[in-house]
């Protein structure tokens, strides 16, 4: 900015505002936050934007109000209702442009939900996936230390000649140990099969969920969504 | 993005035609930017104003618009901006305009609607410009609007020569690879004619008037059917909607087909380094699919990455593709991942790993910041720009 910031010829507009660039403070002299800064001026921007809207409106004011006289009609006659085509026009643009920023709020709240429902399911699904893991790698690990055991009983017992009560304790503790087995493996697939049922039960729920929501489409999203295998649509008039 | 349509443009004399009868005298460029910048100062009042004016004089018009439009008002200044600052540069702003037109097609839109935005945007610049508006603004806003009317008319007249305005895709089937990507396979009506690595952009049912950019991931096949890969985006209106709600049966409509990231005719001599982040993989699919139909195919190494292994989620067709063709070597990424056995890492420190690459083509599809990265690796190593291929999303994507 070389000119003078406030000069009613040359006025400054809220855009210009924005891009206002301080110069650095000298060495040793802290300057003011940056980021307070730009708050300010994000403040006095969205401030002077409700300035300028105010100043059409009263000028739209103004020119029926002006209208009116010049057309003679008295004062206070249209008494809350706009007098003339133009302003029941005006009217009626504000009244629908209101119903249409609450349409989109609503519509920018359930996509806002549906985003945080999402991010939700996928924690738990990787909170799922990892106990499962831990489980299952628990579960492998007990049963190769069993075997590793048994392996070494065998081992050892093997070179003394086998009594037929040895015998019959190694056959006991083979059927102990395949029993034991069938165990875990019951154990472990009825754990795996809990957790897909939870899946699917959850899945279940994420459909219903989307089948309320079918009656209301959500709205575009700023970012594209095919994730780099598309764009955002170019949908302008 | 409108450059890379086929075929259709307006003869570039439309607006020096204009010019020479003598109304370009009239029309006071800077007194036009002038006035629009004061009017776009109001914000999203100037957009909320113009669509609410349109849908009170035209209520039939609303239909052909999203429930929410808060994105919209944003496309619409966006392509004001382009409009009113480029409007000295006529070449750059016809293929521009020419491109709006053809892709308003898909929208249902006729000239008739022309006139009537026209009206609408006439009445708001007047609305919001209060005591500076004259005959004079009014008299070079109707000229300026005639002009961009007849541009996006003419191609898209042009383009009704050519093509339908959009196609009847029928899901035909559905399968859910992963936690959060959906390959559907789509029949549409009439035969769509593209070229591989090229996307079209998808509407929903149940998300009507919400058109999203999907690339087909196979080159055109003789019963014409068209493979998609859906990526659930947290949040994503269309792509939660492709994801959970499409099954076989389900009918979609699909726009023209358009992009860049296609093999040029005729083939350099070079093999190919195709590198794919995700369902970024669905056109380099396509580009590979295209070259199992060739009788001399170029050597190819394909790269598919996943920040976990359970993202691959198409490994199981690449591998059967690569078994079937010696020239095609498949190289499975996953970011981190102890279980994994393959190659870890990000792609583009993967693909450096592999060695010296400069002899290549490369084509590039994924995530920005991933094709972004690999591009400037690639370029660090000394590929040259014209041998690095990625997808040009233009004006569509800001």
């Amino acid at each position: 900015m070389t000119t003078a910031w406030f000069d009613e010829q040359n006025r400054m507009s809220p855009e210009e505002l924005l891009s206002v660039s301080f110069p650095i403070s000298r060495r040793g002299r802290r300057g003011y936050d940056e980021e307070s800064v730009q708050e300010f001026l994000h403040a006095v921007h969205a401030q002077y934007v409700r300035v300028l809207n105010d100043r059409t409106s009263l000028w739209q004011e103004v020119q029926r109000l002006r209208r009116r006289i010049i057309s003679g009609q008295p004062d206070g006659e249209a008494n809350g209702v706009p007098a003339g085509e133009a302003e029941g026009h005006v009217h009626a643009v504000r009244v629908l442009s209101a119903a249409q920023v609450t349409a989109d709020r609503y519509v920018a709240d359930a996509q806002a939900y549906s985003s945080r429902l999402t991010e939700e399911a996928r924690l738990r699904r990787d909170e799922i996936m990892q106990e499962a893991q831990r489980y299952s790698d628990m579960v492998m690990e007990e049963a190769h230390t069993r075997a590793r055991e048994a392996a070494v009983t065998a081992l050892n017992a093997a070179p003394t000649p086998q009594t037929y009560q040895q015998q019959q304790a190694a056959r006991a503790e083979l059927a102990y140990l395949r029993t034991y087995g069938d165990v875990y493996r019951a154990h472990l697939r009825a754990y795996t099969e809990g957790i897909l049922r939870g899946i699917e039960d959850w899945e279940r729920k994420e459909s219903t969920f989307e089948e309320e929501a079918h009656g209301a489409p959500m709205a575009a999203l700023p970012m594209p969504e095919s994730n780099g295998n598309g764009a955002s649509p170019p949908v302008s008039w | 993005m409108a450059a890379t349509c086929t075929g259709v443009s307006v003869p570039r004399s439309h607006i020096w035609r204009l010019r020479r009868r003598g109304r370009r005298e009239q029309l006071d460029v800077a007194r036009l930017q002038k006035n629009f910048a004061d009017v776009a100062a109001h914000g999203d009042e100037v957009p909320l104003f113009f669509y609410s004016d349109l849908f009170i004089r035209h209520p039939e018009v609303r239909d052909m618009f999203p429930i929410s439009m808060e994105a919209q008002r944003g496309h619409l200044v966006d392509a004001l901006v382009r409009i009113v600052s480029n409007v000295d540069s006529t070449a750059d702003l016809t293929v521009f305009l020419e491109g709006l037109g053809r892709d308003h097609r898909k929208f249902g839109a006729l000239a008739d609607h022309y006139d009537a935005v026209g009206a609408s945007l006439l009445a708001t610049l007047q609305y919001f410009s209060g005591p500076s508006w004259t005959p004079d603004l009014q008299a070079d806003w109707t000229a300026a609007y005639e002009l961009i009317g007849s541009v996006m008319v003419g191609a898209a007249r042009a383009d009704e020569q050519l093509r339908p305005p959009w196609w009847r895709g029928t899901v035909v089937s559905h399968e859910r690879r992963s936690f959060d990507v959906s390959v559907l396979h789509v029949q549409p009506e009439p035969a769509l004619d593209y070229a591989a690595g090229q996307s079209v952009a998808i509407e929903c049912p149940s998300r009507p008037r919400l058109w999203r950019y999907y690339s087909m991931a196979n080159a055109p096949r003789r019963d014409g059917l068209l493979e998609f890969h859906i990526k659930l985006i947290d949040g994503g209106a269309v792509s939660m909607a492709l994801t959970s709600q499409t099954a076989a049966g389900t009918e979609v409509r699909l726009g023209a087909p358009i992009g860049v990231l296609t093999l040029r005719e005729p083939l350099p001599d070079r093999d190919l380094l195709l590198v794919a982040g995700s369902t970024g993989l669905a056109p380099l699919k396509a580009i590979a699919d295209q070259l199992t139909m060739l009788p001399h195919p170029p050597s190819v190494h394909l790269f598919f990455g996943a920040r976990r292994a359970d993202g691959l989620y198409d490994l199981d067709s690449l591998e059967k593709m690569a078994a079937e063709h010696e020239w095609l070597t498949v190289t499975p990424v996953v970011l981190a991942d102890p279980r994994f056995r393959g190659e870890t890492g990000s792609l583009c420190d993967v693909v450096s790993r592999h060695g010296d690459w400069s002899g290549h083509d490369a084509y590039l599809a994924g995530p920005t910041q991933m094709v972004e990265e690999t591009a400037a690796r690639l370029a660090a190593t000394g590929m040259a720009q014209d041998q690095i291929h990625i997808e040009d999303f233009g004006w569509s994507e800001r």
